[in-house]
């Protein structure tokens, strides 16, 4: 059979280590969609692969999803772009007939979300914000009951001078 | 199991965080839509993208040549794969997955044919495939 011949030569497996030449890889990609047994041979070398992974797996270092995140969101968050809406008209039809087209013509700047994303370093900056104003606070509190204080001290001592000249 | 993978290739814990980290924010939106599409093996295309960053890593394919060599540089884990192989065929299966070599480099570094390099290469996932089916006869 010629999909057995085809699994036996070797392509599947230079194709998952990827030293596939690109018409192989096309032929293969032929093959796979033709055939359900070069697709299942292929499954269970791709699984091969894993196997071999899963058993030589490390755990990664803290710290080391927080290097990449950002960018994984950044990613995910980016709406699809499709640059053909902002292609122009390849054909002058337009100008000449002094029509429009009734796709957009503008591009919109405001945001719909409601929400803002900020870098992860700022909650340092309101954590120090935040502590600062208790701080600020806590003397204002303090300075007050002292000035409150030498008032009465002051009050009293008017009173005991006034008793003084009587 | 990328981290475990990049490990094997470059034989260093940081090198391969970096290159992992390198990997991770150079995917494109359009390759995270093509990897993650049904019925493709999102972890094997991951690796034939560390496979092509690590091609410009290649080390000696002596390397792999025997458990001594590499019981040296992979004191924490042993690879249990490439132990089971015939040296050829853990040459041939190390120098093609872990160092990106092709077979024509193989051919000509081992002074044989691109058939036979491809023979090897499937003899040596032959014995994975076999450690992998006594494994599951195992927990099964």
């Amino acid at each position: 059979m010629i999909q057995q011949q085809y699994i036996d030569s070797g392509i599947l497996e230079a194709y998952v280590t990827g030293t596939a030449t690109d018409a192989e890889v096309r032929e293969l990609m032929y093959m796979k969609a033709q055939y359900p047994e070069v697709n299942f041979a292929l499954q269970q070398l791709e699984l091969d692969m894993e196997h071999i992974a899963q058993h030589m797996a490390i755990a990664p270092p803290a710290g080391t999803w927080n290097k990449i995140s950002d960018t994984i969101d950044e990613l995910i968050l980016r709406p699809e772009f499709n640059p053909g809406q902002f292609q122009p008209n390849t054909g002058d039809k337009g100008f000449k007939d002094h029509q429009t087209d009734n796709g957009p013509h503008f591009i919109e700047v405001e945001a719909e979300s409601n929400h803002m994303k900020i870098h992860k370093n700022w909650k340092w900056v309101f954590a120090a914000v935040f502590i600062l104003g208790k701080i600020f606070l806590g003397c204002a509190i303090y300075f007050y009951l002292e000035n409150r204080q030498a008032q009465q001290q002051v009050q009293e001592l008017k009173t005991e001078l006034k008793q003084l000249k009587k | 199991m990328l981290l475990g993978y990049l490990f094997e290739a470059t034989k260093s814990k940081p090198i391969a965080e970096q290159y992992l980290v390198d990997i991770f924010n150079g995917l494109q939106f359009t390759d995270i839509q093509a990897m993650t599409k049904p019925g493709i093996n999102t972890f094997c295309q991951l690796q034939a993208i560390a496979r092509k960053k690590l091609a410009s890593l290649s080390d000696a394919v002596d390397e792999c040549a025997g458990p001594a060599a590499e019981s040296k540089a992979l004191a924490e884990q042993s690879n249990k794969f490439t132990d089971l192989m015939e040296p050829e065929q853990r040459r041939v299966f190390c120098g093609i997955h872990y160092h990106g070599k092709s077979t024509g480099t193989l051919a000509a570094e081992l002074n044989k044919t691109e058939e036979a390099i491809r023979r090897i290469l499937k003899e040596s996932f032959n014995v994975i495939r076999n450690q992998r089916n006594d494994t599951a006869a195992v927990y099964r």
